[in-house]
C-alpha cells in the first residue's frame, strides 16, 4: 500500500499484484469446487444417480456402476487435470448426469444470463437516474437546501426480487397478458424479469448515488463554475462524472452478480440461465458443468472488474493520477424533518409489531384457520397452516435482524480490511463478487455439515465484496487527495492516517451501503435453508416467512405483505435512523 | 446461436479500456445490445408465444420435470416418452392395472420362466419395420445399460427372436409380472438407430408412437409432429410443442395466461387460482406417510411408535396442507389402486400406545429428529402440523428440512427418527410388490424405516411368488397389514394430482400413475 502518488514502477507492480491476486483467488475457488464431491461426504454416485432417475434404487451395484462410469475412484486431482487439459481445446468435458458436452450448455446459459443482466442493468440505470434526478437537478442549480434521508430508495431496495418477480408475472403475465408470464422466447420475455431484477438494484445504486451527490455539488469548483455562469446541465454532467466513479464498483456485486445469482427469478420466469444451471449441477454434484460455470463466473467477474476500473479511470483519470482529488465530504445540510419522522414512524411500527407479536404464539398450528385474512383475532392474518402472522413476525424480528446485523458487521470488517490491503485484494473481490451465495453455502455445508451458523458463515464469505469494492474505490480517491499528502508531509504515520483520514472518509458511505443491503442479507440467509443451513422450521424468521408464503402470494397476499412490509420498515428505519443520528452527532 | 450469444456477452465487457468518449457511448451500447442480441431459446419456428391458440391443431404442453439425459428411456425422462405417446413397449398398462397389448398383439406363458410375444405390424418413425430382431436389440440394450433401469433391477431378461414377428422372453427366476414390466417406458422399443456405440439412447425420431420428436432444445423445450405411419391410426392433433417449466407457479401461470393448453402437476397452492373448468384432479398412486426409524433412537420402542401412530392424524392435512387435493389415508394403497379397498386386511396385533406421561418418561429427554424435504412443497408444511400433533402426545420434536439429495445419504444411513415421505406405491412395473420389497423387507435398498420383521419379509415374499393377479393382490394386502402392524410407517394421505387442461382441449388422459397424458385422440376442440 503506497500513500505516495504512484510512479510508473509502482503502477506496474500494483498491476502485477492485482493480476497475481486474481489468479490465486480464481485458482483457489476452482480447486475448492473441484473438491466438492470429496469434501461433502455425500457420495457423488448417489447424487448423480438421483439426478438421473428419481425412482432408481441406490443399490451398491448401481452406485458402483455410476462410480466406474464416471471414474470417481481416480480422485479429484485427476479429474481437475483432465478438465483443465481439455479447456484449451474448447472441451469442458461432459456432464456426469446427462453425458452431454458441457461447453455448449454453459455458453447458451451464459448468453441468456448476460442478456438478462444487461436488461436488468438498463432498468438499474433508469431507476438510479430517477432516484438521483432531484438532487442532481437542484444541486446543479445550487438550490440544494435540505438533505435527503433516502427513505424512498431504501424502501424500494428492500423489495425482495423474487416477490417482485411473482407479482409482475401475475399482474402483467396472467391478468393483463401484456408480456409472457414465463419462458425466454423473445425480447418480450425479458421485460418482466429485467424489471424484477433491476428495480431493487437501481434503488440500491440510486440511493448510494443520491447520498454522495451533495458532497460533490458542494465542492468549490461547482460554486466557481456556477458563479461563472456555466449552464446547470454542464455542471450536472461533471458532478455526475465525479460521483459515479465512487459508485460504479457497486455494479459488480449488484448487477453483474445477477448472471449467476438470479436463481429465484430464473425459476419464477422459467429462464434457462446460468444460475439455475450452476445450482442444479451443484446439487447433483455434477462437477464438469459446475466447474465450467464457476470458471465462467470468475472470468466474468474479473472482466467486469477491469471494465469498471477502466471506466473509473476514464472518468477520474488525470485527477486521480495527479493526486488532485479532494475527498468528498458531505455538506452539513439541514436534514429534512421527513427523515426524522420516517425514522420515528418505522421505529414505532416495528416496536408495536414486535411487542404485539411477542405476546402471541408463533408456533400454534390451527389447520381450520388456514389463510384467514386480517381480522381482530389475527391482525395480520394467518398463513397456510393457520399460524398467526403477527406472532411469527414479532418472534422472528430479533433473531432475523440479529443474525443479519452480525453478518453485515463481519462483512464490513472483512471488506474494509481487504480494501486497505490494496491491489492484491481487488482480484479476490472480483472473483468472489459474482459467486452465488448458494454455491458457497454448498461448499461450507460440505465442510461443516448443516448447522445454524453455517448460513451466516456462508453469507459472510461472499457478502463482504460490495463493501470491499466500495471501500477500495473510496480509499483510492482519498489517498490521491491533497490533504492526505499534507498530513504525510507533516509526518503522520499509517495509524494516524487510517484513524483520522481514511476511515472517516470511507466508513459513512460503506455503512449506508450496508444498511441498504440489510434486507438482501436477510433473504440470502433464508435462501440457504434448503441446504439445511440456518434455523430449521418451524422457527419464525422473516426471510423464511417470505419464502414459505411465496406460493400463496396471489391467493392470500397478506401472507407476504406482512413480512415484506417488515423488511421495508427495517430498511427505512436503518437508513433514516442513521441519517438523523449522524446529523445529531455532528456538532453544530 | 448459443455461441454467438456467449461471445457477444464477452465482447461488451472487453471493449477497449482506452476508450475516452467513455460512458455515454458505453451506456448507449449497453442499452441497445440486449434488444438486438436476440439471445432467446426459440424463434426459428416463428410460433410466437402469448395469448391465443398455437398453429393449427398443435397442442402446447407444459411439463414439470426437465429432461436430465436428453430423453433417454433409461432415466427419469422415460415417462415423457409415454406421456407424449412417442415410444411404446411390447405391452401397455391397462386401466385395470393389468397389461394391455401395445407393440405385442398377444402373448402367452409357456412355462414358469418363458413367455412368447406375437408382434403386430408396426413401423418405426425412421421408416424401418418393427421386427423381432429390433425388439431383441432394444431389450438387450436395456439389459446392458450402465445403470440398469429400475424396472430390471430385480430380474434378468433374455430375449430371443423366434421368427420375424415372434419374440421369446425368458427370465432367470419366475417373474409373474413380466407383461406388466414390459409396459415400463424404460423398456420402450426404439429402432436400431437410437442406440449409439457409447451407450447413449436417443428417442428422437426412433419411436413407434403417434408423435415423433423432431427437435429437442436442451432442457427448455421440444417439438413433436404427428407420425402418420402409426399403426393405431393418425393422431388427431397435428403436433405437440413441449415446454418444461420446473416451477409449479410458473406452470399454473402459463396455463392461466393461455400460453399453454395443458400444464401438468399444478401445485395445490395454485390449484384454487385456476378456472374450475381447467382444473382436473386425479387420485394419484402417491401415498404420503410418516416413516419411523425402527432400528435406533426413540422409535425403536414399539409402544412409542404406536403412540406416534395414534397421535398423528393425516386427515387434518387433507383440507389444510393439501387444500382438499388428497384423500385421508386408508393404508399404504389409496383409491388410485382400484383393487386395494375391497381386499384390505384388518390390522391386528399392534403394540399398545404409550400415554403422553409414559412417552415423556420413555423418551427421557431425547428429541425426535423429524426429517422431510423441500422438493415437494406440501411436505414441510405437513411436517409442521405433525410436529404439533406429536408434541401433544408427549414427544419433543426437532425438524430437519432440506433438499432431497442433500439428505438422502443420511436417510439411508438411519440418521433420523422420523421422515415425512411421499412415495409412489406402484413403481414402473405397475406392481405393488416392488415398492413393498424395496421399502420394507430386511434387505430392501430403500428401507428407510430399517424394518427387520420376519413376518413382513415372509408376507412380501409370498406375494412376490404369486402369479395369479387376484391372489397376488390379496397377498399384497396381507403384506400391507403386516407392515402396518409394526407401526414402522404411518400412512397420512393419498395425494391427488391436479392437471391443468384448457377448456379448448379434449381427450387428455388423467392417469393415476402419471405415465400417460396425450394420445392419438387428444385434440384441440
Amino acid at each position: 500500500m503506497s500513500n505516495a502518488p504512484s510512479t510508473g514502477a509502482d503502477a506496474r507492480s500494483a498491476r502485477w499484484r492485482a493480476g497475481v491476486g486474481r489468479v490465486v483467488a480464481g485458482t483457489t475457488l476452482l480447486a475448492a469446487v473441484a473438491l466438492l464431491p470429496w469434501l461433502s461426504g455425500t457420495d457423488p454416485a448417489l447424487t448423480v444417480l438421483r439426478a438421473r432417475s428419481a425412482d432408481q434404487d441406490p443399490t451398491p451395484a448401481q452406485l458402483a456402476a455410476v462410480r466406474e462410469q464416471l471414474g470417481l475412484d481416480a480422485g479429484p486431482v485427476r479429474h481437475l487435470a483432465t478438465w483443465l487439459a481439455g479447456l484449451p481445446r474448447g472441451d469442458a468435458g461432459v456432464s456426469w448426469v446427462s453425458g452431454e458436452p458441457v461447453l455448449p450448455q454453459v455458453t447458451t446459459a451464459l448468453g441468456v444470463s448476460v442478456t438478462l443482466m444487461l436488461g436488468a442493468l438498463v432498468v438499474t440505470i433508469a431507476v438510479a437516474a430517477l432516484i438521483s434526478a432531484r438532487t442532481l437537478y437542484l444541486g446543479s442549480r445550487r438550490r440544494l437546501r435540505r438533505g435527503r434521508a433516502g427513505t424512498g430508495a431504501a424502501a424500494v431496495a428492500a423489495l425482495p426480487k423474487f416477490l417482485l418477480a411473482s407479482l409482475l408475472a401475475t399482474l402483467f403475465g396472467v391478468w393483463l397478458g401484456w408480456f409472457p408470464s414465463s419462458g425466454w422466447e423473445g425480447p418480450g420475455s425479458m421485460v418482466l424479469p429485467a424489471l424484477a431484477l433491476g428495480v431493487p438494484s437501481g434503488a440500491m445504486i440510486g440511493g448510494l448515488l443520491d447520498q454522495s451527490l451533495p458532497a460533490t455539488l458542494n465542492e468549490t469548483w461547482v460554486r466557481t463554475w456556477h458563479g461563472c455562469g456555466f449552464p446547470p446541465g454542464y455542471l450536472a454532467r461533471h458532478a455526475l462524472r465525479r460521483t459515479l466513479a465512487g459508485v460504479l464498483p457497486q455494479l459488480l456485486p449488484t448487477v453483474v452478480a445477477l448472471v449467476g445469482g438470479a436463481v429465484a427469478v430464473e425459476k419464477i420466469f422459467n429462464i434457462p440461465g446460468l444460475g439455475r444451471l450452476a445450482l442444479d449441477a451443484a446439487v447433483a454434484q455434477d462437477l464438469p458443468p459446475l466447474q465450467t460455470a464457476t470458471l465462467v463466473l470468475v472470468l466474468l467477474g474479473v472482466a467486469a472488474g477491469l471494465l469498471i476500473q477502466a471506466v473509473r479511470r476514464a472518468l477520474l483519470g488525470p485527477a486521480l493520477r495527479d493526486g488532485a482529488l479532494p475527498a468528498l465530504h458531505p455538506p452539513a445540510l439541514p436534514r429534512s424533518r421527513a427523515a426524522r419522522r420516517a425514522a420515528g414512524f418505522c421505529a414505532l411500527a416495528l416496536f408495536t409489531l414486535v411487542v404485539a407479536g411477542l405476546l402471541r404464539d408463533p408456533l400454534h398450528v390451527d389447520t381450520a384457520a388456514r389463510l384467514l385474512s386480517p381480522s381482530a383475532a389475527h391482525p395480520l392474518g394467518t398463513d397456510a397452516l393457520g399460524r398467526d402472522l403477527l406472532a411469527r413476525l414479532g418472534h422472528g424480528a430479533v433473531r432475523t435482524t440479529g443474525v443479519a446485523v452480525a453478518v453485515t458487521v463481519v462483512s464490513i470488517v472483512v471488506g474494509l480490511l481487504l480494501a486497505t490491503a490494496g491491489k492484491v485484494s481487488a482480484g479476490l473481490t472480483e472473483v468472489m463478487s459474482t459467486l452465488p451465495a448458494v454455491l458457497v453455502g454448498l461448499l461450507t455445508t460440505a465442510v461443516t455439515g448443516p448447522s445454524v451458523w453455517g448460513a451466516a458463515g456462508a453469507v459472510c464469505l461472499v457478502a463482504w465484496t460490495p463493501y470491499a469494492a466500495q471501500a477500495a474505490a473510496l480509499l483510492e480517491q482519498e489517498r490521491a487527495s491533497g490533504h492526505l499528502h499534507a498530513s504525510i508531509a507533516f509526518g503522520a504515520g499509517p495509524a494516524h492516517l487510517l484513524r483520522r483520514h481514511l476511515l472517516p472518509a470511507v466508513l459513512p458511505a460503506v455503512l449506508r451501503n450496508a444498511l441498504l443491503r440489510l434486507p438482501t442479507t436477510i433473504l440470502v440467509l433464508a435462501s440457504l435453508g434448503f441446504l439445511g443451513l440456518g434455523e430449521q422450521p418451524p422457527t419464525p424468521e422473516w426471510g423464511r416467512l417470505l419464502l414459505e408464503n411465496q406460493p400463496y402470494a396471489e391467493l392470500a397476499p397478506w401472507t407476504v405483505l406482512g413480512p415484506a412490509c417488515a423488511l421495508v420498515l427495517l430498511s427505512v428505519l436503518a437508513v433514516s435512523g442513521v441519517a438523523s443520528g449522524r446529523r445529531a452527532s455532528l456538532p453544530g | 446461436m448459443s455461441l454467438t450469444c456467449g461471445g457477444f456477452g464477452k465482447a461488451i465487457l472487453i471493449s477497449s479500456p482506452t476508450m475516452r468518449t467513455t460512458f455515454r457511448s458505453l451506456l448507449t451500447a449497453i442499452a441497445v445490445t440486449p434488444l438486438l442480441a436476440g439471445c432467446f431459446a426459440s424463434g426459428e419456428d416463428g410460433s410466437s408465444p402469448g395469448a391465443g391458440a398455437g398453429p393449427a391443431g398443435r397442442l402446447r404442453v407444459a411439463l414439470a420435470v426437465p429432461p436430465v439425459q436428453a430423453l433417454s428411456p433409461y432415466s427419469n425422462d422415460a415417462t415423457v416418452l409415454s406421456k407424449l405417446s412417442v415410444a411404446e413397449g411390447l405391452t401397455a398398462l391397462g386401466g385395470d392395472g393389468a397389461a394391455a397389448p401395445a407393440l405385442a398383439s398377444s402373448w402367452a406363458q409357456t412355462n414358469a420362466t418363458t413367455w412368447v410375444f406375437e408382434l403386430r405390424k408396426a413401423t418405426f418413425q425412421d421408416g424401418s419395420e418393427v421386427t423381432a430382431e429390433s425388439v431383441v436389440n432394444a431389450l438387450d440394450h436395456a439389459n446392458a445399460a450402465k445403470t440398469k433401469p429400475r424396472v430390471l433391477s430385480d430380474v434378468t431378461l433374455t430375449a430371443k427372436a423366434e421368427d420375424a414377428d415372434t419374440v421369446t422372453i425368458s427370465t432367470k427366476t419366475p417373474d409373474p409380472v413380466l407383461p406388466l414390466r414390459l409396459a415400463s417406458p424404460a423398456l420402450a422399443i426404439l429402432s436400431a438407430k437410437a442406440y449409439a456405440a457409447d451407450g447413449t439412447v436417443s428417442p428422437v425420431g426412433t419411436g413407434t408412437g403417434p408423435f415423433v420428436i423432431t427437435k429437442l432444445t436442451g432442457k427448455t423445450g421440444a417439438t413433436l409432429n404427428r407420425f402418420d405411419g402409426y399403426w393405431g391410426g393418425r393422431a388427431k392433433a397435428s403436433g405437440i410443442d413441449v415446454t418444461w417449466i420446473a416451477d409449479g407457479t410458473a406452470r399454473a401461470n402459463a396455463l392461466r395466461s393461455g400460453e399453454v393448453d395443458i400444464a401438468e402437476w399444478i401445485p395445490t397452492s395454485q390449484a384454487k387460482l385456476l378456472d374450475p373448468d381447467t382444473r382436473h384432479e386425479v387420485p394419484s398412486v402417491r401415498t404420503d406417510s410418516l416413516v419411523l426409524n425402527t432400528a435406533g433412537g426413540v422409535f425403536a420402542d414399539p409402544s412409542l411408535r404406536a403412540a406416534a401412530r395414534e397421535a398423528v392424524d393425516g386427515s387434518a392435512l387433507v383440507d389444510s396442507v393439501f387444500g382438499g387435493y388428497a384423500d385421508p389415508a386408508q393404508g399404504l394403497f389409496g383409491p388410485a389402486v382400484a383393487w386395494a379397498a375391497d381386499k384390505r386386511v384388518e390390522v391386528t396385533g399392534r403394540a399398545k400406545a404409550a400415554t403422553p406421561a409414559q412417552v415423556r418418561s420413555l423418551t427421557n429427554g431425547r428429541t425426535v429428529r423429524l426429517a422431510t424435504y423441500t422438493n415437494r412443497a406440501e411436505l414441510p408444511e405437513a411436517a409442521t402440523v405433525l410436529q404439533q400433533q406429536l408434541e401433544k402426545a408427549g414427544f419433543t420434536v426437532r425438524q430437519d428440512v432440506r433438499e432431497y439429495t442433500q439428505m438422502e445419504a443420511d436417510l439411508l444411513a438411519g440418521r433420523y427418527d422420523a421422515l415425512v415421505f411421499s412415495r409412489v406405491t406402484l413403481l414402473d412395473t405397475g406392481d405393488a410388490v416392488a415398492f413393498l420389497a424395496s421399502d420394507f423387507t430386511s434387505n430392501g435398498v430403500y428401507n428407510i424405516a430399517r424394518l427387520k420383521d420376519t413376518r413382513v419379509d415372509q408376507a412380501i415374499a409370498s406375494a412376490a411368488k404369486e402369479g395369479d393377479t387376484a391372489k397376488r393382490q390379496q397377498l399384497i394386502m396381507r403384506a400391507e397389514a403386516e407392515i402396518l402392524r409394526t407401526d414402522a410407517v404411518v400412512p397420512l394421505v393419498h395425494e391427488k394430482v391436479v392437471q391443468g387442461i384448457s377448456a379448448d382441449v379434449e381427450g387428455v388422459l388423467l392417469d393415476p400413475r402419471e405415465r400417460s397424458l396425450i394420445d392419438v385422440d387428444t385434440r384441440l376442440k
